[in-house]
């Protein structure tokens, strides 16, 4: 019966993200905000492991505003409660503040857990951090980039994508666990479900309840500018008769794939 | 100023390796948990690097926490300004650990680093790929993973190799199995034709439209993440985009793929870019040479027969 904590971020949409048109900065106050995709996965192998075994799963959630709503979400998924920690100073937080906000929670609310699952990173800073660091603070072994994932007892047991393949991997509990999207498809909780998640718990936490400073949480990697990238491309728009259409298709693919046939 | 380098594999880092020479350290050590062959050893020196230091292969094979704290007790005695590691997934999450013993300052998958005012700077995607975010790296040392190509290599003196055995001790991954890839591996990021295709294809079948178009230029065939990854139509290796294959062909064809920025950035340095959709207004369309509002379905067998004539065969 493990118990599992799940480590779950929220950004701005990223797919709905503008940037200005003159400084090029992305327009973040306009922005929606969401639950990371992939601590999303996280959440939904949560669940699962639990449905198959049993156990607990507890929601992390640490951030400059941390949103109620978005944590009921994945409460309604099925995970059984939650703590969060918002403060202001986490709008800067890099890979360390954010694994040390993260861990001081964790110490707090759920201090023995069995696994800890994150995505493997996050979709707004895609730093690939946070798993590792935290198992690094716990003194414990990571599995990254997992796409299947079995828990026994005391042990799991990986599949893990990397370049070479996938390596099946086994390592002992405690342990953390990152997963990417191909592991599972999230699920979208029912209206009963939604329902339900009102009565769960939902602690918020505050710096001094997990015994840290904002001292603590300064950033050792310090953001100084964010651009949006831009590509210089000629844009022009065929439309029309797709007859017409294909001829000239064909004729700048020819002009374009260089000298051999 | 000393840089240290390291990576997964010896490539990877004479890649990182011939990466620092842009910082002009006056010394670079690499460290490395596999053997070079000779001609490596050569590539290393051809890269400026003066020591090679060889931690055992045991480290790598008992996982990223095994691996970060051999590093770390190299970093330890070695006290480089700056440690870049070639961002293989194993490097990033060996960075990551790695930062975390340091207490360092650390960017991962940077595709720059540069001297700044204090300390150095890193370049880095964010927010889905279409934005990069300039990061200060205020420690000694700062530690980077790079995301960076392999540049011109050259063979020089080869360097001095020593061994490193920190014996220390860490938690242990054991690896059961490798399951390598079934098909042959494909080098989409050294291909220079390139037919990429996305959810603008309703079935696998129908994918053999963009295959004959492939066959017929002499393309590698790509694809956007819902393809290889929700779909499995395609092998994970033809998977471009943020967490994919970054790609630069000369030409890239873009068949059904409506541009989401983690997609863009995995095809963005292509030198032509040609593109087929049935909506106008994709975001494909800025981040497109030529973009024909078609549907693929038709556009494609005329466009099949025009060019079979065309090009003789």
């Amino acid at each position: 019966m493990p118990d599992i904590v799940v480590c779950v971020k929220q950004t701005v949409d990223v797919y709905q993200l503008k940037p200005h048109p003159e400084t090029l900065a992305p327009q973040l106050s306009q922005a929606q905000w969401k639950n990371s995709d992939f601590d999303l996965n996280a959440v939904e192998e949560a669940v699962r492991i639990k449905e198959k075994s049993g156990g607990k799963v507890v929601v992390v959630s640490v951030g400059p505003e941390v949103k109620q709503l978005l944590v009921r979400e994945c409460l309604a998924m099925g995970a059984d409660e939650a703590y969060i920690l918002s403060d202001p100073s986490l709008a800067q937080a890099d890979g360390a503040a954010t694994a040390k906000a993260l861990a001081a929670v964790i110490k707090t609310a759920s201090p023995k857990w069995d696994i800890i699952l994150c995505g493997e990173a996050s979709l707004d800073q895609n730093a690939y951090q946070t798993g590792p660091r935290l198992a690094e603070i716990f003194n414990v072994p990571h599995v990254s980039y997992v796409n299947k994932l079995e828990v026994g007892d005391r042990v799991l047991k990986a599949w893990r994508a990397v370049e070479d393949g996938v390596e099946v991997v086994s390592c002992s509990l405690p342990a953390v666990v990152t997963v990417g999207l191909e592991i599972n498809t999230p699920r979208l909780p029912s209206l009963l479900m939604i329902r339900a998640a009102q009565k769960k718990p939902l602690k918020e936490l505050s710096l001094n309840d997990v015994g840290l400073t904002k001292d603590d949480l300064m950033p050792r990697a310090e953001t100084l500018e964010v651009k949006a990238l831009k590509t210089e491309r000629r844009r022009q728009v065929f439309e029309g008769k797709v007859e017409e259409l294909a001829e000239k298709l064909a004729e700048r693919i020819i002009a374009h794939m260089g000298g051999r046939r | 100023m000393k840089v240290l380098v390291a990576g997964e594999k010896p490539e990877q880092v004479i890649t990182t390796a011939n990466y620092a020479k842009s910082l002009n350290p006056a010394q670079v050590v690499a460290a490395a948990f596999k053997p070079f062959t000779e001609n490596e050893l050569a590539m290393l020196g051809g890269a400026g690097v003066e020591k090679l230091i060889h931690i055992p292969e045991k480290y790598l094979a008992s996982g990223a926490a095994a691996s970060a704290a051999a590093l770390a007790e190299l970093v330890k005695k070695l006290d480089p300004a700056l440690v870049l590691i070639y961002a293989s997934k194993k490097g990033v999450e060996i960075c990551g650990r790695l930062a975390q013993r340091l207490d360092a300052a650390y960017a991962s998958e940077a595709f720059a680093v540069e001297k700044g005012e204090k300390g150095f700077v890193a370049k880095r995607l964010v927010l889905g790929g279409g934005y990069v975010a300039t990061v200060s790296l205020n420690s000694k040392p700062a530690l980077a993973s790079v995301k960076v190509s392999a540049s011109e290599t050259s063979q020089g003196m080869k360097p001095a190799v020593e061994e490193f055995d920190p014996g220390i001790d860490a938690p242990a991954v054991e690896v059961l199995e490798t399951i390598k890839p079934e098909k042959t591996r494909v080098d989409l990021e050294k291909a220079s034709l390139i037919v990429s295709v996305g959810r603008g294809f309703k079935k696998k079948e129908d994918l053999s439209l963009a295959e004959e178009l492939a066959k017929l230029i002499g393309a590698e065939i790509g694809c956007s993440r819902p393809i290889s990854g929700d779909l499995k139509w395609l092998e994970e290796e033809r998977h471009i985009g943020l967490s994919g294959k970054r790609v630069r062909p000369n030409l890239y064809i873009a068949l059904g793929i409506s541009g989401q920025v983690q997609h863009l950035v995995g095809m963005r340095d292509s030198k032509t870019v040609i593109a087929v959709n049935i909506d106008p207004n994709a975001p494909m369309a800025t981040e497109s040479d030529y973009y024909f509002v078609a549907d693929l379905y038709k556009i494609l067998p005329l466009t099949i027969e025009i060019l079979k004539k065309k090009l003789g065969s």
